[in-house]
């Protein structure tokens, strides 16, 4: 049996450190930037439980808003034309769906629009639970410009990120994995220090000079990598962090001198980051040999044995990584 | 009557509007300009609403936004330079005719998709009350086709649960593009739609000028007063194509018979020479820049 990096509801529901870091850096920010407001459907209720110092100081700035995700981005537009830094939390991955016109209709096209731009960040956590509970559609959103995309893969990073998000002109996809458990975090991942740029990766492990590998992963498949690859091995492993923008230089870096890239995703891996971070690499590094092992491009089962079926699994990793 | 606006009556402001598009719309057969979209017919209600305003009060609007852009005093020049897709436009060239901004004059944001402006409005409207705390009120103009999309129900529920400062104009024309209302609209009018959401209303005959800014002063006195939304419909009638590339499936004979409602039926030719010399000199000037 390999080990199961899905989660079932009642376990994923304890993983809070990411989440607790995302809430501290807000609270930071919303201290010292009197504009920032949060806006979302139950918004308050939220807050009450996720992040109770914002529930219990900032009420005011708290916006609650009927479950109308798509309408909700364009109304955290408009405020923002007039001076709010907007934080919209869709709650679910999957109902980014609902809220595609609004995100990459509207808010995508400010910044290009007008001289200030506005800055808004959209949250949104994968879970899993079934057919609409449980997509990972980060991808989609690194298409449209205007959009950064940050998948944290610690709490040190969901921490700085976000700080920077908040800091930052233009609109940001904010995920949150809640399936990263707690209980494998270093402790160094848990210092809540510091802003962090958007679009720098993490370089998790270094080979020698001449690693064996270059592994590229984000997000949940960070962890879940880490977990299974032995840490004698000559690798290099690289947390993107941002899938969009993509840190070219951290990756070329290394593959200039692995000539072998292995991109392992959590996400379907047909049209997904691997790809373009493959063909990329592939056009600027001809010597480079490039593999990607990603999710099946299938529906989300709900039952979780399924789940964990259908995205690469520690078993899969180091067949990969040992057959590269 | 006229009644004065600033330096300019009602009456000219509409004529300046006809006159921006009309010449506009001989650059479209030209091949000089896009496929624009044009109020010809619907100019009273942006002109009445807007002059209703205060300056410091807001605007949003939809894809035909050329009329509320002028109604709103967005300076010619820059406007004119970005309807053409010049880049050196009122937004660099970046918005074209349907995505127009201008801030400063508190014309905040216009959009293709139909439906976005109302909830995007709504926001606004929020930031005015909750925010930035004033007593300015939002205004944003909505088709009658508006009201069959999902944004603006989104929006308009929003804008009542919240008791926002927000004014829905409804320049009801019966007609989207040449689909007539019967396939989006099960009521007469869109203000019906509006009694689930606690909202009142009033109609108007919105190619009157006067009476639009009449009705329109009324509607901006209780928003700003009340701090709750409110709708002022316009019964109105699009006299011309929907958009220059598309045809029009009117009949002559209907067509006509709008035009006795035309809101610049009574002008004499002489009212609209001064200004559409004026015009002209505007858009020669941004044709001839970057």
């Amino acid at each position: 049996m390999v080990s199961s990096v899905i989660q079932r509801q009642d376990q994923f529901y304890r993983n809070h450190k990411i989440r607790d870091a995302i809430g501290e850096a807000i609270y930071r920010e919303m201290e010292a930037n009197p504009a920032i407001y949060l806006f979302g459907e139950g918004a308050w209720v939220k807050q009450f439980y996720d992040a109770p110092r914002i529930y219990k100081t900032f009420a005011d700035r708290i916006v609650t808003l009927p479950i109308c995700e798509d309408g909700s981005v364009n109304f955290a537009v408009g405020a923002s034309l007039l001076g709010i830094t907007a934080v919209v939390d869709v709650i679910t991955a999957d109902f980014l769906y609902r809220a595609m016109d609004s995100i990459c209709n509207t808010a995508a096209k400010l910044s290009f629009l007008r001289d200030t731009p506005s800055t808004i960040v959209i949250r949104a956590e994968f879970l899993t639970g079934g057919p609409t509970t449980g997509q990972r559609p980060e991808a989609l959103f690194t298409h449209i410009p205007g959009l950064d995309v940050i998948i944290p893969s610690t709490p040190r990073d969901a921490y700085g990120l976000m700080r920077t998000a908040l800091n930052a002109p233009g609109v940001t996809l904010f995920f949150e994995d809640r399936m990263i458990r707690d209980d494998l975090h270093q402790e160094t991942d848990c210092r809540l220090t510091e802003q962090i740029g958007v679009g720098y990766s993490l370089v998790r492990r270094s080979g020698n000079v001449k690693p064996d590998c270059t592994v590229v992963t984000y997000g949940l498949m960070r962890q879940m990598v880490e977990q299974a690859l032995d840490p004698m091995l000559n690798i290099d492993l690289i947390d993107l962090r941002s899938i969009y923008p993509l840190h070219w230089m951290g990756i070329a870096a290394s593959t200039r001198r692995s000539k072998k890239l292995l991109i392992i995703e959590p996400d379907i891996q047909y049209g997904g980051v691997g790809a373009e971070i493959a063909a990329t690499i592939a056009e600027k590094q001809p010597d480079v040999r490039v593999k990607r092992l990603g999710g099946w491009r299938a529906v989300i089962p709900a039952a979780v044995e399924h789940h964990q079926r259908i995205i690469p699994n520690e078993e899969q990793i180091v067949h990969a990584v040992a057959n590269w | 009557m006229l009644l004065q606006i600033g330096k300019t009556t009602l009456t000219e402001r509409m004529i300046l509007i006809r006159a921006v598009e009309d010449k506009l719309q001989e650059l479209c057969l030209e091949g000089l300009a896009g496929d624009l979209h044009f109020s010809r017919g619907q100019e009273a209600i942006s002109v009445g609403v807007c002059a209703a305003l205060r300056e410091t009060d807001y605007v949003v609007t939809h894809h035909r936004s050329i009329a509320h852009a002028i109604a709103k005093g967005v300076p010619l020049g820059p406007l004119l330079a970005e309807i053409l897709g010049k880049s050196n436009g009122l937004n660099n060239g970046m918005a074209g005719e349907m995505h127009l901004s201008c801030p400063e004059k508190r014309f905040m944001f216009s959009w293709q998709l139909v439906g976005t402006c109302v909830p995007v409005a709504a926001g606004l409207a929020w930031a005015v009350k909750n925010y930035l705390k004033t007593d300015d009120i939002v205004v944003v103009f909505h088709g009658d086709a508006a009201a069959a999309n999902g944004q603006w129900h989104e929006g308009v529920n929003i804008a009542a649960v919240q008791k926002l400062p927000l004014l829905l104009v409804c320049e009801n024309n019966h007609v989207a593009g040449n689909i007539r209302s019967e396939y989006y609209q099960p009521v007469s009018w869109v203000r019906e739609s509006l009694g689930g959401y606690g909202i009142q209303s009033d109609i108007v005959d919105g190619n009157e000028v006067e009476e639009v800014h009449l009705a329109a002063e009324n509607a901006v006195e209780w928003v700003r007063t009340e701090r709750r939304p409110f709708m002022l419909e316009c019964d109105t009638t699009r006299l011309g194509r929907h958009k220059q590339g598309q045809g029009d499936l009117r009949t002559k004979e209907e067509l006509a018979r709008l035009a006795e409602r035309d809101p610049l039926r009574n002008i004499k030719v002489e009212e609209r020479q001064g200004i559409e010399a004026r015009v002209r000199k505007l858009v020669q000037e941004a044709l001839e820049g970057a």
